[in-house]
């Protein structure tokens, strides 16, 4: 499906010995490409848009990113592991919903501050769960019954979606206490908190992938799933896991959706966000068995940089905010060619 | 003297600093069927390229039917009547017999528009040339290795071959196959074609082959008439060694010990009946067979990947069920894949990742964290001690030869200690070399202890590692024989038994 | 020969389709009548134009979402500047606008995989999002409704009229010409030419299309071409048939059209799939959507009983799969 032309890091590009916690860190030659190119447009939109550079414009970026970088992160751990996963928008809606409706039927009307923080974190609960159960429902159908993975996650965000559409007879879920714009509005210390909780997620499922006996196994699994089979590993396992975490990540974008909107309906995104997330994957090398988490974030933040550079450059003009989708689409074939010539002609194949 | 269809002069060939072949001359006569020998590394697949006309020799001269080439290319290859079979056919798995037997020739004729008699016509044809009979819209993907074989060779035939080089036809065959291909080939041969038949299979050039030529690192060693050789002289040219299994050091079983595997009653409908051994500590049971026998079957009943259907199985005198692959891991049975780059190995990925996946739950430290520095040790330490060539063991694994790739397959498992390790087929497709490390390799896993079972169709190969040897034949466990009761004549004699008193 | 019908995807899916017809009949007697069966092939005659335009490039083992973006790019576009010129004739010229647009964009995506060896969904991804940015930005972003005189009434330009007792006056579109000969030109090619034959070939065995002399890039070029120009034309044909020209139509649809056509029998790796099949495929989803309707479900939860039929459906030939991999190599044992 979303083919890769490259390999993993074939050769140490730098090393950069940080101090403290971390161990050597290579960094390979994909990513510095890309923070390159997120660096060129970065100050390319400095230059011609005057506004661009402001604490006021960085700041609205950091509150627009987490969440498409959330749902990418969720789609990507399913490319990695060989599969696809077309739900995570589906889920991320009926998590939102699911939780909202909790939260509207529950919470007393006058109930004071601690109280009401309480009904949220239950709230938040809620979703989870539900994006895990979600998962799970992948996880059985991809790993135990053995649909392909494109079709099972097709049916299944029909599944999700629909279930959100009956509950909610399409109406949208609004009436939340204000105390849950926190994740969604509010910063600290100048920086967004939906940003922080990206990163944090961000850093999770890095160390998830990287750090973890489950993130070895699925690497493994998305390479070559028969020798992973052959080498002792439980791909149905894995695969539901994998699924697991992809929905707990759809239905945190949910919760962070739902703290920007104040609200939850069935339909947030459809699925153009889910082509979306796909898209940022590809840009960032994310293939079975190959793919780095800091890739994902710094082509989420290519994609916000576009976003908001054209936005800006064009306000004023007509339909502004639909001249990133048309540079996006142009900017990924351009990086195609050009890694086309990169790696010469070798590294192509279908 | 028959006509001389292809001479190849002084051929050298060279891929960077590895010489693949060194002044090698070949001549092929019309109706002779001569079998090109060798062990993988040997320079036959070098050999079948440049006589087809894909690589290009560093020095020598190729005659065909008279003209001259000092490059041939393909196309004059094809033109000339060198038609080369691999072991992939060739074939589109989707498209019909009928489409699959005639599409070269419409796509010579240059029409844009597909007439299906015509289509037909020309399979029936090609069909009728070998007398075989197969059904025209049958999809070539459902049917057997055999009949995609035979189309293959059709195929060839319509395209007015006058060489055919089957390479390595019988992999994937049956015994029944392989007879029926014998008689095809004979009957080309009598049409005056000539066949160069690539094998390592010595048994079957004993049966087919009108002249032998015998490759070993890169050089011809032999060229004559097939009649007179027998089999260990083959094997003595292909090796470079005799095969001396006296000077090999074989550790002695402690037959009182309680055996480290046994079976009983084993049973897979369709594969192999109430199949019954032991297997003691530090001892190498090789099982051998033809294909179809049920070995390659009982190797996976036994690795979980297809449970048996009855029957009972003792790790170390314990009772225990094996349904699936990660039971039988965890009672220590380990596997090396005959097929190891689809069931081995994990290509893109790093070397030192290949080699700790059994391992990787060892790695763990508090949190559920991997400690990466120690994996890495792991790793580093089964690349040295299995002598595994590479810069890193960092790169991914594809940049590793054959029988690097093969280290790196036993490797995982041996890191893991198995009480019980499989292996199917462990040297197929391994330079000379590598082979006979794996196989003192073997040995040395046996002295420390392991238990082996060793499934492979290489007489030499386990001759030189086994304690015992199982025959199987259409599913059952028919002979076994102890190392110091057979040679590998005999053993070859009953392999070829069984094979005869199959077919007939 | 029935034998081998019998056992295709197709059959099993015509199948279904013929019991799913009789479950919501007697559920709603309504659904067995000539109303149902002109609408449900009026709403259907867009997806199977885009439908056929997409198998081919399936069938060679490329899988492409961008043709709904060339579908509203080039409707849309060709439409807003016709108007612009203040044209007043008739649906003709659309067609040959938008086609020829179409053909360019099929060509521009044909010359991206093929010279630079690009995965085709990768490709289609890029196209999508710059096709649909393209409409919004460039050309305008909200429905329009202005139609030509010369158009207006062909909406309701029947080939067939016919008297339904629950609906009154209905009939069949004539757009269903188009689809009905796109279709038979679709199954012509890929059965008797040499390029239909060549996606197959594609599809089954790259390397091998490529030895035994097929010229693939080529192939791949007819075929993203074809795909442009039946994507041009079904949009052009909802454009008339809804009476509206929409900046960002079929959007959230291209994931169904393929569903539909793997459903139809088609694999989505390559090297197989049909006409019929495709049509079949799409004829369920729009019956199951039209069921949906007539049995009186609620609205809302009319999408979960999809998502639970398309959870059922996508498990069955799973399930198969799994029960027949269960028993791999066969032996000569007696």
């Amino acid at each position: 499906m979303t083919q890769g032309t490259n390999e993993k890091s074939t050769a140490p590009v730098h090393r950069k010995p940080l101090a403290g916690a971390f161990r050597r860190v290579r960094v390979s030659s994909e990513t510095i490409q890309l923070l390159v190119l997120a660096v060129i447009l970065f100050v390319f939109f400095s230059i011609i848009v005057e506004k661009f550079l402001t604490v006021r414009s960085i700041t609205s970026m950091g509150f627009q990113m987490p969440e498409l970088g959330v749902l990418t992160l969720a789609m990507m751990i399913s490319i990695y592991t060989g599969g696809i996963n077309l739900s995570v928008n589906a889920t991320s809606n009926l998590a939102a919903v699911l939780a909202g409706f909790f939260m509207v039927k529950f919470i007393p009307k006058d109930a004071a501050g601690a109280v009401v923080t309480l009904y949220l974190a239950v709230a938040f609960l809620i979703a989870i769960a539900v994006g895990w159960l979600c998962g799970m429902v992948n996880g059985l159908l991809i790993g135990y019954v053995g649909v392909p993975p494109i079709l099972a996650t097709l049916a299944t965000m029909t599944l999700f979606t629909g279930i959100s559409t009956g509950l909610t007879g399409g109406a949208t879920v609004t009436g939340f206490p204000t105390q849950l714009s926190v994740i969604g509005a509010q910063t600290i210390l100048g920086i967004p908190i939906p940003f922080l909780i990206f990163v944090g997620f961000t850093i999770l499922t890095y160390i998830l992938l990287d750090r973890t006996s489950f993130g070895f196994k699925a690497r493994l699994l998305g390479s070559n799933p028969v020798a992973a089979e052959f080498s002792g590993i439980d791909n149905r396992a894995i695969l539901m896991g994998a699924y697991m975490y992809s929905g707990i990540l759809s239905a945190v974008t949910g919760l962070l959706i739902m703290g920007r909107t104040m609200s939850a309906a069935y339909e947030y995104g459809t699925t153009t966000y889910v082509l979306l997330t796909i898209l940022i994957c590809v840009l960032a090398n994310v293939n079975p068995g190959m793919g780095r988490v800091i890739d994902v974030f710094i082509a989420v933040v290519i994609l916000q940089i576009l976003s908001t550079g054209f936005q800006m450059a064009l306000s004023g003009v007509r339909g502004s905010t639909f001249f990133k989708d048309f540079a996006w689409g142009i900017l990924l074939i351009l990086v195609f060619v050009a890694n086309y010539f990169i790696r010469g002609r070798r590294a192509q194949s279908s | 003297m028959t006509e001389e269809l292809l001479r190849a002069e002084h051929i050298s060939k060279r891929f960077g600093g590895v010489v693949a072949l060194d002044d090698v001359s070949l001549t092929i006569r019309a109706g002779e069927i001569c079998c090109l020998v060798g062990e993988n590394g040997s320079g036959k697949s070098t050999m079948i390229k440049i006589i087809s006309g894909v690589y290009t020799p560093d020095e020598g001269d190729i005659y065909i039917n008279g003209h001259h080439y000092k490059r041939l290319t393909p196309i004059e290859a094809i033109h000339e009547g060198i038609q080369v079979i691999y072991q992939d056919f060739s074939l589109f798995p989707n498209l019909t017999v009928a489409e699959n037997i005639a599409i070269n020739e419409l796509l010579a004729s240059g029409k844009q528009i597909v007439d299906w008699k015509e289509v037909e016509q020309i399979a029936r044809e090609g069909l009728a040339k070998i007398n075989a009979s197969l059904p025209l819209d049958a999809v070539v993907e459902t049917l057997p290795a055999a009949d995609r074989q035979l189309i293959a060779i059709i195929k060839a035939l319509l395209a007015n071959a006058r060489i055919i080089i089957m390479d390595e036809p019988t992999t994937a065959l049956t015994q029944r196959e392989i007879q029926s291909l014998f008689n095809v080939i004979r009957e080309l041969k009598q049409r005056g074609l000539a066949i160069l038949f690539v094998s390592h299979k010595l048994n079957e050039v004993m049966e087919i082959a009108d002249r032998t030529v015998i490759f070993r690192n890169g050089k011809k060693v032999l060229d004559q008439e097939a009649a007179g050789l027998d089999i260990p002289t083959m094997a003595y040219y292909m090796t470079g060694r005799r095969i001396d299994t006296s000077a090999v050091t074989f550790e002695k079983i402690d037959e009182t010990a309680p055996p480290l595997l046994r079976v009983e009653g084993l049973t897979l409908e369709g594969g192999f009946y109430d199949v019954s051994f032991e297997l003691k500590a530090h001892e190498v049971l090789g099982i051998t067979g033809l294909l179809g026998s049920g070995r390659t079957e009982l190797a996976l009943s036994l690795f979980g990947v297809m449970p048996a259907d009855a029957g009972r199985i003792f790790i170390e005198g314990k009772e225990i069920s094996i349904r699936s692959i990660t039971d039988a891991v965890s009672h220590g049975i380990g596997y090396v894949p005959e097929d190891r780059i689809r069931e081995g190995l994990f290509l893109d990925q790093p070397i030192s990742d290949n080699v700790t996946v059994t391992l990787i739950e060892r790695f763990l430290r508090r949190l559920g964290l991997l400690d990466l520095r120690t994996k890495s040790a792991e790793a580093e330490r089964w690349i040295r001690e299995l002598e595994i060539k590479t810069p890193s063991g960092e790169l991914p694994t594809k940049t590793l030869s054959g029988g690097n790739q093969q280290r790196v397959v036993l490797a995982k498992w041996i890191a893991r200690s198995p009480k019980v390790l499989i292996l199917n087929g462990p040297t197929v497709g391994v330079d000379v070399g590598s082979k006979a490390e794996i196989h003192e390799l073997i040995r040395q896993l046996a002295r420390q202890g392991m238990g082996i079972l060793l499934i492979s169709d290489d007489i030499p190969e386990l001759m030189q590692t086994c304690h015992r040897i199982l025959l199987m034949r259409a599913g059952r466990i028919a002979r076994e024989f102890r190392r110091e009761e057979i040679t590998e004549q005999v053993l070859n004699a009953e392999l070829v038994a069984a094979a005869t008193a199959h077919s007939s | 020969m029935l034998k081998k019908i019998i056992r295709t995807q197709e059959f099993i899916v015509f199948l279904i389709l013929v019991a799913l017809s009789l479950v919501v009949g007697i559920i709603n007697p309504a659904f067995f009548s000539i109303s149902t069966l002109f609408d449900t092939l009026r709403a259907s005659i867009v997806y199977f134009i885009m439908s056929f335009g997409v198998l081919p490039l399936m069938i060679a083992g490329g899988v492409d979402i961008s043709f709904v973006a060339i579908a509203a790019m080039t409707s849309y576009t060709t439409h807003m500047f016709l108007l612009k010129l203040g044209y007043e004739g008739g649906t003709l010229l659309y067609f040959l606008i938008a086609g020829a647009m179409g053909l360019l964009a099929g060509l521009l995506m044909g010359f991206l995989v093929t010279r630079f060896n690009l995965p085709v969904f990768n490709v289609s991804l890029a196209l999508y999002t710059m096709w649909y940015g393209f409409n919004l930005f460039f050309i305008g972003a909200t429905a329009n409704f202005d139609l030509p005189k010369g158009t207006v009434g062909y909406y309701a330009r029947f080939l067939i009229t016919a008297q339904d007792p629950y609906v009154g006056q209905t009939g069949l579109h004539v757009s269903i010409i188009y689809a009905v000969v796109i279709g038979l030109f679709v199954w012509w090619m890929l059965k008797y030419t040499i390029i239909g034959r060549g996606l197959f070939a594609i599809g089954g065995n790259k390397e091998v299309a490529i030895r035994s002399g097929f010229n693939v890039n080529f192939i791949w070029m007819v075929a993203f071409a074809l795909m442009g120009v039946l994507s041009a034309i079904a949009g052009v044909t909802q454009g008339f048939l809804s009476r509206y020209f929409n900046p960002v139509l079929f959007i959230t649809q291209p994931l169904d059209v393929l569903a539909a056509i793997i459903l139809g029998g088609a694999s989505i790796t390559g090297g197989r799939g049909t006409v019929i099949g495709t049509t079949l495929g799409v004829l369920l989803i729009q019956i199951i959507n039209r069921a949906l309707i007539l049995t009186g479900i609620p609205v809302q939860w009319q999408k979960l009983v999809v998502g639970i039929i398309l959870v059922v459906f996508t498990s069955i030939p799973a399930i198969r799969a799994q029960r027949a991999r269960r028993f791999r190599r066969t032996t000569e044992a007696a």
